[in-house]
């Protein structure tokens, strides 16, 4: 596998830098802390009862320059209303910004400033923790904190030296349960969650090289140990940039495997961009007025626009000259107007229509375009798009719809994008946040890293250490890069079970579990510890263990309860040998103790003591 | 101040804060903004802001070098507010004292900053100037607990020359910490107010964009402009929520949360009305309607009053001191009903021999309960017989804070037998007749 990848590599590599391709990468890892960042509150799953909720409202406030972020101000242009549900032990004052932060978790910059190391970053002598806004809500304060831990670093992937610029600690965000009109639920249990983010340079230099050190920076988080375990707990984000193009942020990736086709629609798309920017100057294209053709449409057909004027709304439409085939033109697996109609959506409205998509599917007979393109001048050559929606939100939306097309005539747009995992591309979110949203957290000290004692992990000799006791490379090549590793570590340090046992039984089992959707994680690390301890200590069975984890216990007492549910104890020594006299008039002697006692005895044991 | 090493390589290099720096240590390299150095932290460590925004601290070593890119100054300044006219909108007089509302982050250093004029508030709440006509009054700029009955006295009076000037309502913008302190001030020293005297401060800054400043100074400016409330009181967050605000009398409120934005509660008694980000009011309980009775400024306080808290195992030759200093009142915030220690083992520990001696010197000596919430009294246990016989007066349902702006107020202003008899009566709702089941 890994020489067809370095195949690829070389044949794209000619393509890509002919294209001035830029990409990085921001990994985005929770760390398994006890409690959070800046307060005490649990930091692991059990997050009590809820208690309550608070309603908020966030305000941009003006950066250092006295601006307000262009991204901010977009984000807090939705105007909507936050509500926090509270949990007895996931959320508590300091959450909520009800009371100012604690001191700083130092098991989460011990964790941090380790990975720093093995990174082989250089970490500043004073480090400051800072205030990034934030408007969406997802942090009560309107800000997140996050502080430089690391500089100067690097990863090696295929021999080529890969640069960490920069290695951040920070928290992480509430999660949204529910979002309505005007009004977005947080659960603010995984608030304030410590992150290490790890920032790449720009110098990957085509999308395989960039899911190759996802993985490998993936790979070096699990083998640390300070990873938080489970689905949702790493994220990676992507920075890609051609020449003419803009850099974009592209977030939501599901799997680090698909992640070269996402990056690789992103950069056709922004070729796509090019391309318009170029047949946009070339026809002569420009934006024209608005009109309001609502009065043509009163007794439309199309259910979207009646529906629309029944609640009280308008139909604004945009003139735009020599646009024919614009909104339409293909920026792969997406037409330009999806994104013209993003930015419209900020409004509050469903999205644009526009005459490059078959309007009779919205139900608009050929009469009633023939109108609007009357009323609205329009020659052959010219589009248009409306909206439906009442006055203002209509008003604001054509103003937003206007400002993504007049950004086309000359660039591509800095923008935050989310992955579609399903078609592989990205789609608009925000603009991409400037650098004025960003002051310092007067609420905590500054933290002098030299008092610090970090010990340093040599990452390729914990590879190479691992691979040896396990004494299989398949199982360790895929124990490595599975999410499993952290675990494996976990139970090796912890019990007595022999590392290639483990490793082995880890692997089958998880794939076993797997085609049923479960998996070995979902159990609690306190609760496997004690299970696999009491197979090490040779209390159950190899088969006993299996069976037991079949049942997914949650806890210690689940676990004693199986087996004494289901007789699992195991039979040895002196008890095994009494149980042989009883069975000693059987002809099949092995096989008849093997039928009635799978799950108790040994087999190994057993043939020993009948030799 | 940067340590003598670093200012030296600072001067040498021609370098200012604000300057745009590069500097080597160590093989690497760092260009950013040189930022000043903070009180916190070590001196000897020179602080940038990189280009991506963070700060970071790196330690003077021999062998560094710094040099300067630019001298691109990045200074913090506001945009100019714009105030609208809206003459047809009540008239509201904004009086701006200081306090956390009206802080900002200092940009640069990092450090909160007092914002030099209460405009600027506008800038961040621009529809404020949707709700009055407004006229904002800088006033002072200091913290609350840097307040003194100087300052009282000149917020009285700024307040009484805005309600001869015309206004309808008054704003007063003030750190929270004793704000309950200056809103009991104003309700004695200026009464039968011909309008709303709003008072209102930030837990949380407004440069934070959760400040809860913003609903504070909506709220506020609404029960100003539009209720018919002619009382002193303070208007904060009724919940941890942004949607209400409590308008609660000026002498029934009290902040009993160091953090929260629904700290001041009201205390033996109910909020006067509840107000929203709309502008509709809710009114609650009884209160005092504007009207044509004259209003009354009194122009000066008795500074020297002692607020003491009793607590076991106190020495009561405290208020000896006071006496020999000269003050002139004591207020007392004892246990439970209004209990000091009478007869404790140790003798010399029994208050009533010290609050004797301070009435014999002339003292106003009165008695209030550290429980806050109910009212004391003089005569459920034999203990409070022994202490009520000394001459000490029993305030009611008045909080001990109050009590101790009443009895400044009365003596600044009344003889001393006029003072003692006002003391445990009712002037501007500090007492209440009945103590109801839901306060």
């Amino acid at each position: 596998m890994r020489s067809q990848i370095e195949a690829s590599l070389i044949g794209d590599y000619m393509e890509y830098k002919e294209l001035g391709f830029k990409c990085g990468l921001e990994i985005h890892q929770r760390l398994a802390t006890a409690e959070k960042l800046f307060c005490s509150c649990n930091a692991i799953q059990d997050k009590g009862d809820e208690i309550g909720n608070v309603s908020r409202f966030l305000k941009p406030v003006a950066g250092e320059l006295g601006k307000l972020d262009f991204a901010t101000r977009f984000e807090a242009e939705k105007k909507n209303k936050f509500i926090y549900n509270i949990y007895r032990n996931s959320t508590c004052l300091v959450d909520i910004d009800e009371e100012p932060p604690h001191e700083i978790n130092t098991e989460a910059l011990r964790f941090a400033l380790k990975v720093a190391k093995a990174l082989h970053a250089k970490i500043p002598d004073e480090i400051w923790v800072m205030r990034k806004e934030v408007v969406d809500g997802s942090d009560p304060t309107g800000f997140q904190r996050t502080m430089l831990i690391g500089y100067n670093g690097y990863i090696i992937i295929n021999g080529k030296k890969v640069t960490i610029d920069g290695i951040y600690l920070e928290e992480e965000a509430s999660g949204i349960v529910e979002k309505g009109d005007g009004y977005i639920i947080y659960d603010p249990s995984r608030l304030g969650i410590p992150l290490v983010e790890i920032d790449t340079a720009p110098v990957l230099l085509n999308p395989q090289e960039a899911k190759e050190a996802a993985l490998k920076i993936g790979l070096i988080l699990r083998l640390l140990g300070v990873a938080q375990r489970g689905i949702g707990s790493i994220r990676q984000d992507v920075n890609v940039s051609i020449s003419n193009g803009a850099r974009v942020e592209i977030k939501g990736f599901q799997e680090v495997a698909k992640m070269d086709k996402i990056i690789e629609n992103e950069v056709s798309r922004q070729l796509a961009l090019i391309s318009i920017m170029k047949l946009l100057k070339e026809r002569n294209a420009r934006i024209d007025k608005v009109f309001d053709i609502t009065d043509l449409l009163i007794n439309t057909n199309s259910k979207i626009i009646k529906k629309g004027i029944e609640n009280k709304g308008v139909v604004l439409a945009l003139k735009l000259i020599n646009f024919k085939g614009i909104l339409g033109f293909d920026i792969g697996k997406i037409r330009f107007g999806t994104d013209v109609s993003a930015y419209a959506k900020i409004a509050g409205v469903n999205g644009i229509i526009h005459s490059d998509e078959d309007l009779s599917s919205y139900g608009f007979s050929n009469e009633e375009i023939n109108k609007i393109r009357e009323k609205m001048h329009l020659n052959e050559n010219d589009s248009f798009l409306l909206v439906v929606a009442p006055k203002e939100k209509a008003e604001r939306a054509i103003e937003l719809a206007k400002y993504r097309i007049e950004l086309a005539f000359n660039e591509v747009p800095k923008e935050t994008r989310a992955a579609d995992n399903e078609l592989f591309i990205t789609r608009f979110m925000r603009p991409l946040p400037g650098g004025s949203r960003m002051y310092p957290e007067t609420d905590v000290a500054p933290i002098s890293a030299k008092d610090i004692d970090i010990e340093y992990i040599d990452i390729d000799e914990l590879i190479a250490k691992i691979k040896s006791e396990i004494m299989n490379d398949q199982i360790a090549e895929q124990l490595l890069w599975s999410r499993l590793l952290p675990l494996y570590l976990e139970l090796r340090n912890s019990t007595k079970i022999k590392p290639n046992e483990l490793a082995i039984l880890l692997t089958n089992k998880e794939n076993e579990l797997n085609r049923d959707k479960k998996s070995i994680e979902d159990m609690p690390m306190d609760t496997l510890i004690y299970l696999f301890d009491l197979y090490s200590k040779e209390e159950i069975t190899r088969r006993a263990l299996e069976y037991i984890i079949d049942k997914m216990p949650m806890s210690k007492e689940d676990v004693d309860n199986i087996i004494k549910n289901f007789k699992l104890h195991r039979i040895k020594g002196d008890e095994l040998k009494e149980l042989i006299e009883k069975y000693k008039a059987s002809k099949n002697i092995i096989e008849d103790i093997m039928k009635d006692y799978r799950l108790n005895i040994d087999p190994n044991e057993l043939r020993q003591l009948i030799k | 101040m940067y340590s003598n090493d670093i200012e030296d390589l600072l001067k040498k290099n021609k370098i200012e804060i604000g300057d745009k720096i590069r500097i080597e240590k160590n093989n690497d390299e760092f260009i950013g903004t040189l930022l000043p150095r903070p009180d916190i932290g070590d001196k000897n460590t020179i602080l940038i802001k990189l280009e991506n925004g963070y700060n970071i601290g790196i330690a003077y070593a021999k062998d560094i070098k710094i040099e300067k890119i630019s001298n691109i100054h990045s200074t913090f300044s506001f945009p100019k507010a714009e105030i609208k006219e809206s003459k047809d909108l009540p008239k509201v007089t904004l009086i701006g004292t200081g306090g956390t509302i009206q802080s900002r982050i200092d940009y640069l250093t990092g450090g909160v900053y007092m914002l030099t004029k209460p405009e600027e508030l506008l800038y961040e709440i621009p529809e404020i100037s949707n709700i009055a006509n407004l006229n904002i009054i800088d006033l002072m700029n200091i913290a609350s607990e840097d307040m003194t009955y100087k300052e009282w006295l000149k917020i009285a009076k700024a307040v009484k020359e805005a309600f001869d000037s015309g206004a309808r309502g008054i704003v007063i913008t003030h750190g929270t910490d004793t704000m309950h302190f200056t809103s009991a001030a104003l309700s004695f020293l200026i009464q039968n107010p011909k309008g709303p005297v709003v008072i209102t401060g930030a837990q949380r800054s407004g440069d934070r964009p959760s400040s809860d400043a913003f609903l504070n100074l909506i709220g506020s400016l609404y029960i100003a402009a539009n209720s018919d409330i002619g009382e002193v009181g303070i208007c904060m967050h009724a919940t941890s929520s942004d949607e209400k605000c409590n308008f609660i009398r000026g002498t029934k409120v009290r902040k009993m949360h160091t953090s929260r934005r629904d700290a001041f509660k009201p205390i033996n008694n109910r909020p006067i009305a509840l107000v929203d980000s709309k502008g509709n009011i809710e009114y609650k309980s009884r209160y005092r309607k504007i009207d044509n009775s004259e209003m009354k400024l009194f122009e000066k306080f008795e500074p020297n009053i002692a607020l003491i808290y009793f607590h076991p195992n106190m020495d009561p030759s405290i208020i000896d001191y006071y006496v020999e200093k000269g003050y002139k009142g004591i207020v007392i915030a004892g246990s439970g009903l209004g209990h000091v220690a009478v007869s404790p083992s140790n003798n010399s520990y029994s208050w009533i021999p010290h609050i004797k001696n301070a009435i014999n010197n002339g003292l106003i000596v009165c008695v209030t309960s550290q429980c806050l919430y109910g009212r004391v009294h003089s005569k459920v246990y034999r203990n409070l017989r022994l202490i009520s016989e000394t001459g000490v007066t029993y305030c009611e349902d008045m909080l001990p804070e109050v009590a101790y702006v009443k009895l400044g107020f009365l003596l600044g202003n009344y003889n001393t037998e006029n003072a003692k008899a006002l003391l445990n009566k009712n002037i501007v709702g500090e007492i209440t007749d009945r103590s109801e089941f839901d306060w």
